[in-house]
């Protein structure tokens, strides 16, 4: 644990394609984590965390349940702030701009990073209002550039052609993997540059699952996305990068080709093939 | 062993099946019971000149003025618990989470719910009554303002209670969803938590509506009465409940049926709100899960 402690807290530990011999193909950082530390109260729950989330890239991360890996999504659109007693140190840094600064406005920083959660969660309102909702907070659009804006978010998420007949009806009526749809297209609609999935997949039937993944595909040419998952084979399909986490801490950071098939990390290993967690 | 285990189990099963089902019946009976005895008593005071004539005819007479003077009071108090609860509940289900005002607040409101309505009618006589004689020189003293502001009072705990238990309920992902698009809190809270729980509110309303509607000690104190037809609250004002409380200590056996058949439509109002309120509520019921 100590030795593990020693290397996780490495600046740039995992990261760095000249230290990791990884090569991200020369892609650039959207996020840069450095040394973060999160406490539950008196529970220190996330141990100097480093990592650099690459541009236009699905970065999956992975863990055994209670290992931080969502602590850590919620972190990157300061959506822990609404609960008392949570405390984030450390910096993580969003085009330059340290977003754990509290001079970094929530607002700003929420338009820029969507987030889309386990359960859907559709707002009590038309298939509409669920997506112009957010955007009518952001800017303020005429009639029929909203209704473009819309439909584009909703082809965007894949959900179009299926309510461009009902948008006046209510939200509550879709399907579970329709609503989880829908609150992709919600987030997509403000145009943010890094989008968040908190095990997106969890509460859905295997085939909504596989929608959500292959637009998780189609998305990454506009967004940066990290995915929160428990389903190693989703890491597997989907991501580029993948992150595993363990007890609070980063153990290993590489493409996400490496770590299922010779990750550096004995724990690493014995996680992909189920031999804990 | 295992058999014996299992009559055993059969046993204590049958036992407290029995039990349970007495004490529904138990408690059946009396609502029935209570709803025979108003239903057939009162039917025989039902007549057009019920809701046509007004009290100050005695035996001749009706309820008229004593029914709009009640729907006056409880539309005054409804209108006066319904803004100051629904935001107060607003206030302690969403803003109280980091103060310890809150557990505090709603300590008392509970107290608030249970207090005597005789004493919520006297603190009315006492701060609005008495001032209100003093300041017009005796013009206005018991009024149907008093006694609307005294049926506030007992509505506006329940309002409150149902607002924030309703508010509770919203799963907290929908929160963190709004917030997540960087929606402000207000925003979040009137316009998309208040309107999921939007049929839970009104239901809350509509109870504290049936709550206020029967109440007679209040009244008594501030709106005090009268025999004619009246549409200003700075009249006094009569009310249902206590015609109905006068005319049953009244010896006349017919004015004593009238009581009676106030009692009915009374009865009838009440459970029709009930019914409405269910109704509102399992209509527009939203499910998250």
């Amino acid at each position: 644990m100590t030795n593990m402690n020693e290397v996780a807290s490495k600046p740039g530990f995992g990261t760095s394609p000249h230290e990791s011999g990884v090569d991200l193909g020369q892609v650039p950082a959207k996020m840069t984590v450095r040394d973060l530390n999160f406490h539950y109260g008196e529970f220190h729950a996330l141990k100097s965390i480093a990592m650099d989330v690459p541009e236009k890239k699905v970065t999956a991360i992975i863990g055994p349940s209670g290992c931080g890996k969502s602590t850590l999504l919620r972190i990157f659109n300061r959506i822990y702030a609404i609960y008392p007693n949570l405390r984030a140190s450390g910096e993580i840094v969003l085009d330059g701009e340290n977003i754990l600064d509290p001079k970094y406005s929530l607002n700003r920083l929420r338009s820029k990073v969507g987030m889309v959660f386990q359960k859907p969660v559709p707002f009590p309102m038309t298939i509409f209002e669920n997506v112009a909702y957010g955007i009518r907070h952001h800017e303020s659009l005429n009639r029929t550039d909203m209704e473009g804006r819309v439909e584009q978010a909703l082809r965007g998420a894949a959900l179009w052609d299926e309510v461009k007949d009902k948008l006046k009806q209510s939200a509550l009526g879709l399907s579970g993997g329709q609503q989880q749809r829908l609150c992709i297209a919600r987030g997509i609609a403000l145009k943010p540059e890094v989008l968040l999935l908190d095990e997106p997949t969890s509460a859905l039937d295997p085939i909504a699952t596989s929608r959500i993944e292959q637009l998780v595909e189609e998305l990454k040419s506009q967004f940066t996305i990290v995915i929160v998952t428990h389903n190693m084979q989703q890491a597997a399909r989907c991501s580029d990068m993948t992150a595993f986490m363990y007890m609070g801490e980063l153990i290993e950071f590489d493409r996400t080709e490496k770590i299922f098939t010779k990750p550096d990390k004995k724990q690493t290993e014995d996680y992909i093939t189920g031999r804990f967690g | 062993m295992s058999a014996s285990l299992y009559t055993r189990r059969r046993i204590k099963n049958i036992l407290a099946m029995i039990l349970s089902v007495a004490a529904t019946g138990i408690g059946l009976l009396f609502l029935a019971w209570i709803l025979w005895e108003t239903l057939s008593q009162g039917i025989a005071g039902l007549k057009p000149a019920l809701f046509t004539k007004i009290t100050a005819y005695r035996e001749e007479g009706g309820l008229a003025n004593a029914m709009v003077g009640s729907l006056i009071l409880n539309v005054i108090g409804i209108l006066i618990a319904t803004p100051i609860g629904v935001m107060a509940g607003t206030w302690l289900a969403e803003y109280s989470r980091r103060s310890r005002l809150g557990p505090t607040i709603r300590f008392l409101n509970d107290i608030l719910l249970s207090a005597p309505s005789i004493v919520l009618g006297l603190f009315v006589y006492t701060i609005i009554v008495l001032p209100s004689q003093w300041l017009t020189n005796g013009d206005i003293t018991f009024s149907g303002i008093a006694g609307g502001i005294a049926l506030a009072l007992i509505a506006l705990p329940v309002i409150v209670r149902t607002t924030d238990e309703m508010l509770r309920l919203v799963p907290g992902t929908l929160r963190e969803a709004a917030l997540s698009l960087g929606v402000p809190q207000w925003k979040l809270t009137v316009q998309i938590l208040i309107r999921a729980a939007r049929s839970g509110i009104v239901t809350g309303v509509l109870l504290a509506l049936a709550r206020i509607s029967g109440e007679t000690a209040p009244l008594l104190l501030t709106a005090f009465g009268n025999n004619f037809m009246t549409f200003n609250p700075l009249n006094k004002m009569p009310s249902l409940p206590q015609v109905i409380y006068d005319y049953t200590k009244d010896p006349s056996p017919d004015i004593n049926t009238l009581a009676w058949a106030g009692a009915f439509v009374l009865t009838m109002f009440v459970l029709a709100l009930s019914l409405t309120a269910r109704f509102v509520f399992s209509r527009s019921k939203v499910s998250h899960d």
